[in-house]
C-alpha cells in the first residue's frame, strides 16, 4: 500500500523518521508552512524558512525516496504581528508559484482575532488570484464555530469548496464540512486531536469521499507513522481496502493535485535512493557512514 | 505571441522588479523539463560566446529561465546585483541550478565571485554541480583558495572531476598538497580515493611522493595504475619515471578524461 502524508512538518523531524516513513510505504509528504513554536521577529526568518521548504528539505526528503511538497502561507498565530505580517504578505507571491508548492496554507484562525481575520482573507484572495488550493488550519479553541466561520469566509471570497481542505477536523465538525462540499482532513495525534480508532469509526460512518488522513507531526509529541498506522487499524476494523486507499492516498492527491504541482506519475516512479552519489562530507551522511544504494542505482 | 514574449515586452516597457521576479517564478508553469535537442550548431555557438560553456545537460525550462535572466537590466552594478541576490534568496533547487549555471553570462561577472563561493558551500549535489561542473565561471574568476576548496569538495562529494572546466590550467602547488594530505587521510581510514585525484597532483610530484606512487602501482586498481602512470609522465620527474620500468603496465594508455569517465561509471 502507498500512502501520502499530506500534513507533516518534516523540517523538525529526524532522518530516522524519514527512513521509517519510507519503509512503511509513505511515498510523498506535504509540509505546510507554519510557526516554529515561538514567534519569528524578522521577515528574513520567514524568507529563509520558505526557501528551505522549497530547497533543502525537498532535497533531504528525496535522499530517502520520499517526494516532498509544501504549502506556503502566513500562519494564524504570527498574523497577529501586523508590521511583520505586512512584510510576509509581500514575500508570498514570490514563493507560491515555485515548483512543488501545492497550496496556500496553512492559514486560518487561532484566537480568531481581527488581524487573523484580515490576513486569512488577504491570503484567500491571493489563492483565488493564483488559482491555487488552500489548506485551512482550524482553531483548537472554539473549534466548531471557528470551523464554520472559516468556511463562511472561504465562500465569501469566492473560493470553490472543492479547492479548500479544512484541516484538523473531529466528530463535531466533520458533518458540516462534508455537507458543504469541502475536503475534510484529520490529524491523527497520539494524545490529542484524533486517534486512529476514532478515525476508523468516522470513515465507517461517513464513507471515504473527501476525507483525508494526516499525521500533522511536528516538533511536539506526534507520530510520523500516523497515516500507515491508521490505515492498518482501519483494515483490522474491516474498512474496505478502497476506502483506505482513498483516505490515506488518493484524496490528498486529488485535492492538492489541483495545483498542477503534484502528479501521480512522479509518485509511481520514485527516484531511486542513491546516497552514495549524493554523498557529501557534512550532508545527511557523516564521514564513515555507509550510503544506502537501492537496486538499479547508478 | 507567446507568454514569454508578452512578458519580455511588458518588462521592457516597465522595468519593475515585481514583473521580473514573478515572471522568473512563473516560468515553470509554461516550460517543462524536456531535454533540449542535441544541436551541434548551438553547442558551437555557446562555446564561442563563453569558452567552456556547456549546455548539453540543459532542459527547456532552464533555457527559458536563462533567457529571462539575460533580460535583467538595472541602472547600476549594485542594483543589478541586488536584483540577482533577491532571486538567489528565494530560489528553489531547480532555480538555483539555473542561477548558478548562468554565472558566466551575467553582466559585471566580477561581482559574482562571492556568489560562486556560496554555491560551492551547498550540500545539495545538483546545485554544487551547477557551479562546479560544465561551468567556465570558477576557472575564470575564482581565486586559488576558493578554487582549491571547490576541487576538494568535488572529490568529497564524489563528483566527476573531468567535468570541471580548465582543471589542468588551474592546478597549483597548494592544491597538490591538499590533495595528497587528503589521500593519506583516506588511506589511514582504509577508504578509497578517486583515481581522478592524481590529475591535480601530477605536475607537482617529487621523490617524496615515491611511497604513494609505489602503493598505487602495487596495490591500486587498474584505473589507479593508469592514473599513477599518467601522473608520473606529467610530472617530468626522472626518478619517478624510472620507477615505471619496474612494473608491468597496461599497453593502452588512457587520458584523464577517459579515466574520469571510467571511474565515475
Amino acid at each position: 500500500m502507498m500512502y501520502i502524508d499530506p500534513h507533516i512538518h518534516t523540517s523538525s523531524r529526524t532522518t530516522d523518521d524519514y527512513e521509517a516513513m519510507q519503509q512503511a510505504g509513505v511515498v510523498a509528504v506535504i509540509e505546510p508552512a507554519f510557526w516554529m513554536g515561538q514567534p519569528r521577529t524578522q521577515v528574513g526568518s520567514f524568507l529563509d524558512y520558505f526557501s528551505s521548504l522549497v530547497g533543502w528539505e525537498r532535497f533531504r526528503a528525496s535522499q530517502f525516496g520520499i517526494k516532498h511538497y509544501c504549502t506556503i502561507g502566513l500562519n494564524s498565530r504570527e498574523a497577529n504581528n501586523e508590521a511583520l505580517a505586512e512584510e510576509v504578505m509581500e514575500l508570498l507571491p514570490l514563493f507560491l508559484s515555485k515548483e512543488g508548492v501545492v497550496a496556500v496554507g496553512e492559514i486560518g484562525y487561532d484566537d480568531q482575532t481581527p488581524l487573523e481575520d484580515k490576513y486569512f482573507r488577504e491570503q484567500l484572495e491571493l489563492a483565488r488570484e493564483m488559482d491555487m488550493p488552500v489548506m485551512v488550519h482550524t482553531p483548537h479553541r472554539d473549534k466548531k464555530a471557528g470551523t464554520s466561520r472559516s468556511m463562511d469566509v472561504c465562500e465569501e471570497h469566492g473560493l470553490a469548496p472543492s479547492k479548500v481542505v479544512i484541516d484538523h477536523n473531529n466528530e463535531e465538525t466533520v458533518k458540516e464540512v462534508l455537507d458543504r462540499g469541502f475536503w475534510a482532513a484529520f490529524s491523527i495525534y497520539p494524545h490529542t486531536k484524533m486517534s486512529p480508532e476514532r478515525m476508523a469509526a468516522i470513515v465507517q460512518q461517513y464513507g471515504p469521499e473527501r476525507i483525508i488522513v494526516n499525521s500533522a507531526a511536528d516538533w511536539g509529541v506526534s507520530d510520523v507513522l500516523s497515516v500507515p498506522k491508521t490505515a492498518m487499524l482501519m483494515k483490522e476494523k474491516g474498512v474496505p481496502e478502497e476506502h483506505i486507499r482513498l483516505t490515506c492516498y488518493q484524496n490528498a492527491l486529488d485535492a492538492y493535485g489541483q495545483s498542477g504541482q503534484m502528479n501521480e506519475a512522479d509518485l509511481l516512479t520514485p527516484e531511486l535512493v542513491d546516497q552514495r552519489k549524493k554523498f557529501s562530507g557534512n550532508s545527511i551522511l557523516r564521514g564513515g557512514q555507509t550510503p544506502r544504494v537501492d537496486e538499479g542505482g547508478s | 505571441m507567446s507568454w514569454l514574449d508578452q512578458q519580455t515586452d511588458k518588462y521592457q516597457n516597465q522595468r519593475s522588479n515585481r514583473i521580473f521576479n514573478l515572471t522568473f517564478s512563473t516560468l515553470s508553469r509554461y516550460f517543462d523539463k524536456s531535454r533540449l535537442p542535441n544541436n551541434t550548431e548551438a553547442t558551437k555557438e555557446a562555446g564561442q560566446i563563453r569558452s567552456g560553456w556547456d549546455l548539453s545537460q540543459w532542459d527547456a525550462r532552464q533555457a527559458a529561465r536563462t533567457y529571462w535572466l539575460l533580460q535583467l537590466s538595472a541602472d547600476s552594478p549594485e542594483d543589478y546585483r541586488s536584483a540577482l541576490d533577491r532571486l538567489f534568496a528565494t530560489a528553489n533547487v531547480d532555480e538555483q541550478i539555473t542561477l548558478y549555471a548562468a554565472l558566466p553570462l551575467y553582466d559585471y561577472p566580477d561581482q559574482m565571485v562571492y556568489r560562486a563561493s556560496e554555491g560551492i558551500r551547498t550540500n545539495i549535489t545538483d546545485v554544487f554541480d551547477a557551479v562546479a561542473l560544465r561551468n567556465p565561471y570558477p576557472a575564470g574568476y575564482m581565486a586559488d583558495e576558493a578554487w582549491n576548496q571547490m576541487v576538494l569538495k568535488a572529490i568529497f562529494m564524489g563528483r566527476p572531476l573531468y567535468l570541471i572546466q580548465q582543471l589542468d590550467e588551474r592546478r597549483n602547488p597548494d592544491q597538490a598538497r591538499m590533495l595528497i594530505d587528503f589521500v593519506h587521510e583516506r588511506w589511514a581510514a582504509s577508504r578509497p580515493v578517486t583515481p581522478e585525484l592524481w590529475r591535480g597532483v601530477a605536475p607537482y610530484l617529487t621523490k617524496e611522493h615515491l611511497p604513494d606512487i609505489q602503493r598505487l602501482l602495487e596495490q591500486g586498481s587498474s584505473l589507479e595504475k593508469q592514473a599513477a602512470t599518467l601522473a608520473i609522465k606529467e610530472s617530468e620527474n626522472d626518478m619517478l619515471r624510472k620507477q615505471l620500468a619496474n612494473y608491468s603496465l597496461p599497453d593502452e594508455e588512457l587520458d584523464w578524461k577517459t579515466i574520469g569517465i571510467m571511474s565515475n561509471d
